[in-house]
């Protein structure tokens, strides 16, 4: 072997460590940190998230009064803030380096709260899970979905692009998107305000007594599944879309509030038992759907 | 010396050695005694209070870039600082927040107003126009003459209302809300509301608004479907200005508009 080749040899190796050397360097730089914080609460705590990178935020209930808050982080690239002030626990994450990688600028939350606990949870793109916690909450994304189960109060969903699931909740919905859709499942809820521009909208449950129902989509679907046992006066109006009554035999003429006209040809009025709750649809230019689940 | 006049000395006086009376008073008060208790223990806790606490560098960080958006400063050569004039305090006024604010206030103002006018129907007919109060006008068959009719009036209400049971005349029923023209009121704030909102949104900047091209592309995606949306309702009313549902649709369709625009400029900032 020529000395020539085998400088350029040496040349080669000294280039390819180094080319590896900066590689491992930098993927142990990336590596996530997990850290793991007590907080100790006497009554209903408040746990507010603003979560300004991207992340998924994971809260489910325990009997302990304490509230256990887990984060995952790339170090260095996500400042993560917790502070306690009474029940009050606030977490604050932002970046603190502008990065093009996504993962980079993520922190990931998981809580265990007690089951009486006000929530303000906000994120990018991240999810948002909340199970089996009781107090009123709101909770903010903007591309993330947002999935909610067995949870009860005041519940406000504002997202962007998100989707809503919410099954077995109770208590009051209020769900705003632009193009996220909202699927109301099982619930026990007595006011329900979902609007969407352009999303679809599913609602599969009873209709509480004296409950009142409002779901409005632009563009989207509204359906509605009702049990036969169900009690309720319903208002169904669209502009340019139409009204898909696959319910004809329970929905009678309206009851109440004598004859009621609509300029729309897509309009229905008519009542389903004693039509004690209220429900009112509306869709721009999207299909309403009403039917009766088996 | 009672309870509340003890109190007063400490307000007045703080803890500095007190009077003899509020000290005999204070021997045999216990509620007295913990009232100064806590506020003995409030003055050691304040002066343990460090004079100054450093905040976590990711402040200095965001402070820095909030500045650096907003011109007020600039890294990369040094700046003669010369005093601004007098009209550069009303620069802030007219940055997009600023002007967002401002539709949001004049967007409720004008929904009040315009809430006020279409409500309260009813009380304008307490002070109708002088040519409905001319007594000129032949009296209907049924009706008593107007004399007889006032002193009727008079008989079965009491003084204060006489004067405005004269004047009033039968108002012919409003329509349904349904018939009705939109307000000059709302269709200005409907424009101006627009406007402001246009006005806010070709303020954005043209490159990446979050340091996260999906965040960035919802925003924006969202933004293009809000517009459409707006201008199909827009087109619709254009047709038929009395279409409710269009009306209601076009209103959530700028509320969305407004919040939107509000996050995508809270996302830009905080990702410097």
């Amino acid at each position: 072997m020529l000395p020539q080749q085998k400088m350029i040899r040496g040349l080669v190796s000294v280039l390819s460590a180094g080319l590896f050397f900066c590689t491992a360097s930098e993927a142990l730089a990336a590596t996530t940190e997990q850290q793991e914080r007590h907080f100790t609460v006497k009554d209903s705590p408040i746990v507010i998230i603003n979560n300004i990178v991207n992340g998924r935020i994971e809260v489910k209930s325990w009997k302990n009064s304490e509230v256990v808050v887990t984060s995952t982080s790339v170090p260095g690239k996500v400042a993560i803030e917790v502070e306690q002030v009474g029940d009050r626990i606030d977490i604050n994450a932002s970046s603190l380096v502008p990065s093009s990688q996504p993962h980079e600028v993520e922190a990931n939350f998981q809580l265990l709260v007690p089951e009486q606990t006000e929530l303000q949870l906000r994120t990018q793109t991240g999810v948002i899970l909340v199970e089996q916690v009781n107090g009123d909450m709101k909770l903010q994304s903007v591309a993330g979905d947002v999935h909610l189960k067995e949870v009860s109060g005041y519940i406000i969903v504002k997202t962007t692009s998100g989707s809503l699931v919410c099954t077995l909740c109770s208590g009051k919905l209020d769900f705003n998107s632009i193009s996220g859709g909202a699927q109301v499942l099982q619930p026990s809820l007595t006011n329900v305000n979902l609007m969407t521009t352009t999303g679809n909208i599913l609602y599969d449950g009873d209709f509480i007594r004296t409950g009142l129902y409002t779901m409005n989509s632009g563009r989207g679907l509204v359906e509605v599944r009702f049990s036969g046992t169900d009690s309720f006066d319903l208002n169904a109006q669209t502009y340019r879309g139409t009204v898909d009554n696959q319910a004809k035999d329970y929905l009678k003429p309206e009851s109440h509030g004598g004859k009621r006209g609509s300029k729309y040809a897509q309009s229905l009025f008519g009542t389903v038992g004693q039509g004690y709750a209220k429900v009112e649809l509306s869709s721009y230019s999207g299909t309403i759907r009403i039917l009766k689940r088996n | 010396m009672q309870c509340k006049e003890l109190e007063a000395v400490l307000e007045v006086e703080g803890l500095s050695p007190l009077p003899p009376d509020a000290r005999e008073h204070l021997a045999r008060c216990s509620s007295c005694q913990d009232l100064l208790a806590d506020l003995s223990a409030l003055v050691v806790a304040a002066k343990r209070i460090p004079a100054e606490v450093t905040p976590p560098d990711r402040m200095w960080i965001s402070i820095r870039a909030q500045l650096e958006a907003e011109g007020i400063i600039c890294d990369t050569a040094s700046v003669i600082v010369s005093p601004a004039p007098w009209w550069r305090g009303f620069f802030p006024f007219f940055r997009p927040r600023a002007l967002a604010l401002v539709g949001a206030g004049l967007f409720l103002f004008l929904g009040s107003v315009y809430l006020v006018e279409h409500r309260g129907g009813n009380k304008v007919a307490t002070n109708p126009p002088p040519a409905q109060t001319q007594p000129n006008q032949p009296p209907t068959r049924n009706a008593p003459p107007p004399a007889q009719a006032n002193s009727a009036a008079a008989r079965k209400t009491p003084p204060q209302q006489t004067q405005s049971a004269r004047v009033l005349k039968p108002v012919p029923p409003r329509p349904s809300s349904e018939d009705l023209l939109p307000s000059p009121s709302e269709n200005a704030y409907l424009g101006d509301s627009a406007a402001v909102l246009n006005r806010t949104e070709n303020s954005l900047p043209r490159r990446e608004l979050a340091d996260n091209a999906a965040v960035d592309a919802s925003l924006r995606q969202n933004l293009r479907t809000l517009n459409e949306f707006i201008a199909e309702c827009e087109a619709r009313l254009k047709q038929d200005p009395q279409d409710q549902l269009t009306r209601e649709y076009l209103n959530m369709a700028y509320q969305q508009k407004a919040e939107l625009l509000t996050a995508m400029m809270d996302s830009e900032r905080s990702e410097h």
